[in-house]
């Protein structure tokens, strides 16, 4: 059974007082299997959001279906096994962290020791116990983002849907971030995951979907979208100038042709990081 | 990461209207909305500098009127400014997305919300009523001082009537259902207000159609005297009157506090009557805001 299973969904806007609708998402069918991180990219106004708001029924479809472990997303029970991060989400200011979880995980309903073990145990995992009782309208944006990821989790999901989980995040706590992820990716959660942040997509998906004007134009795994089937990539260490050179005699007359050499590159934001550390 | 699964889904859990009820309650709380209770408070106390020129009477009549018209007014002001920015204010900070993507049906947010409304508006009604009774009896004492000191020469019988006099003027039973249908109004308002902003675009827009229902709910009795005596009245105004009626309710049928403060006595049956149909109107209004609130897009 798939985590999500997205079939010719359709969602048309009317706007008001015009003849005129908007097509947000036309004919999507895409399926995200457990375990998986799944990225769905494209553009801004190319329909991820509203794809995302269906799958958690909170925007109906004009046609087609969402499921959510084989229950319809339309019934409040598929909500069950979900956790919803927003974009630049805001939550309550006037709740501690502590508070906020308290508060999520009375919803869903979870109650008395339970509750208690279960929040602190989540503002472990995101790093903000010594934040745990101050309130949320003095957390920093990575913070905010950090306390959103520990109330998706906080009934033990078996799907995170994530939209822009970085935005507005420096690239330590970005980094931070993903690192989550990747630890929710171990744990077996599946992850649907909304990102203008290529590289950092890149790094975390399993599969991805590019939609856009709301339609879905490439879905595959990452690793077959985007290598480049005919050319071979060889990263040496150590490598002498007498070995280069004999490397490019046995290319010559093998026929294959160079197309670049260079020395490889770190990251912007592993320099970044790197000058930033607290150890420098 | 060893952790309890949640209970399973229930169609109605009234822990989670709790939650969100005691929820809302805090997040008003911490608005610091109570602070219009100080207000109350030194009206109360400031009004009693108009008073000494009047008889005992007089006073307590006044001090009735100042405190139960403050007091209505009060609960009305909070139950629409308070409710006005609830639901769009979590529309805004997206607050909501992150409610409704959890297991919770959208008719256990709205009551829970009202719920948390109608708790506040009840703290707020018991908390004024105590400042009331306070400077009442705080009036009284006062008055039957100035009558011990004034009764001079009188035999003590003459006197025990005199205070008799003070005290049966001061506190009668009657307030009590004066003060609950305060409440009542206060709580239907709440629900109206609940049900504009489900489909406001924003909490001004919710304000100023809830103050202008209110004023409308006020005429309409004067408007429905005025246009159904007069025998000229087409059929066309009599239908409109009649919509209004059945849509709005009629405000003025809640204030029965005018009449205990003019020393009528309310019976029973109207008491229960007029706080049935304030109970009627409120969950309509709920019901109302279910229906719209289920097939918004969020």
């Amino acid at each position: 059974m798939s985590a999500i299973s997205i079939k010719n969904l359709t969602k048309v806007f009317p706007i008001p007082l015009r003849r005129e609708r908007i097509v947000a998402v036309r004919n999507l069918s895409l399926d995200v299997e457990p375990g998986q991180v799944y990225g769905l990219l494209g553009p801004n106004g190319s329909g991820k959001s509203t794809t995302m708001k269906i799958v958690l029924g909170l925007v109906s479809p004009s046609a087609g279906s969402t499921h959510i472990f084989g229950r319809d997303s339309r019934e409040v029970e598929s909500r069950e096994e979900v956790g919803f991060l927003p974009e630049n989400p805001y939550f309550y200011k006037f709740l501690t962290g502590v508070e906020t979880l308290h508060f999520y995980g009375k919803i869903c309903g979870l109650h008395g020791a339970k509750l208690r073990d279960r929040a602190a145990e989540l503002l472990n995992l995101v790093g903000l116990e010594s934040a745990a009782d101050r309130r949320l309208g003095g957390y920093s944006k990575g913070m905010l983002q950090r306390i959103g990821l520990a109330q998706a989790l906080i009934q033990q999901p078996r799907l995170l849907v994530l939209d822009e989980p970085t935005a507005g995040v420096d690239p330590a706590g970005s980094r931070e971030i993903r690192d989550l992820i990747l630890d929710f990716k171990k744990r077996g959660i599946t992850v649907l995951l909304c990102s203008h942040l290529l590289s950092q997509v890149q790094e975390i998906c399993d599969r991805i979907g590019i939609l856009h004007k709301g339609v879905l134009v490439r879905e595959g795994q990452l690793n077959d979208l985007i290598s480049i089937e005919n050319q071979t990539e060889l990263i040496l260490e150590g490598a002498t100038p007498e070995v280069l050179a004999q490397i490019h005699a046995l290319l010559d007359q093998s026929g294959a042709h160079v197309l670049a050499e260079r020395r490889p590159q770190t990251t912007l934001e592993k320099f970044f990081l790197e000058v930033t550390s607290p150890k420098n | 990461m060893d952790s309890p699964s949640p209970a399973k889904h229930v169609f109605f859990s009234p822990a989670r209207v709790w939650a969100i009820a005691t929820n809302t309650l805090l997040e008003l709380f911490r608005l610091k909305v109570f602070y219009f209770l100080l207000i109350f408070a030194l009206l109360l106390i400031g009004s009693s500098a108009f008073m000494i020129e009047f008889n005992f009477q007089e006073q307590f009549q006044l001090l009735k009127d100042v405190s139960l018209g403050s007091m209505s007014i009060f609960t009305w002001l909070l139950s629409v400014l308070a409710t006005a920015m609830l639901i769009p204010k979590d529309i805004e900070d997206r607050t909501l997305y992150t409610i409704l993507a959890k297991p919770v049906p959208r008719f256990e947010y709205l009551i829970g919300k009202l719920l948390g409304i109608l708790l506040l508006l009840l703290i707020s009604t018991i908390v004024m009523s105590v400042i009331f009774v306070l400077a009442l009896y705080g009036r009284q004492q006062y008055v039957l001082a100035e009558t011990m000191r004034g009764s001079v020469g009188m035999t003590p019988d003459q006197i025990q009537e005199n205070l008799r006099e003070v005290r049966n003027a001061t506190f009668t039973w009657s307030l009590i259902p004066g003060i609950i249908m305060i409440y009542i109004k206060a709580a239907l308002c709440a629900s109206l207000t609940l049900f504009i902003s489900t489909f406001a675009s924003s909490s001004i827009f919710t304000i100023m159609v809830s103050v202008a229902i209110y004023f409308i709910g006020h005429l309409q009795g004067i408007a429905r005297d005025y246009w159904l005596g007069s025998a000229t009245t087409g059929a066309l105004p009599r239908v409109f009157l009649a919509l209004v009626a059945l849509i709005f309710p009629d405000f003025q049928l809640f204030n029965l506090v005018d009449d205990i403060v003019a020393g009528n006595s309310i019976s029973l049956i109207l008491f229960a009557k007029t706080a049935a149909l304030g109970g009627l109107y409120t969950f309509i209004y709920l019901l109302v805001s279910y229906f719209v609130f289920a097939s918004k897009e969020l």
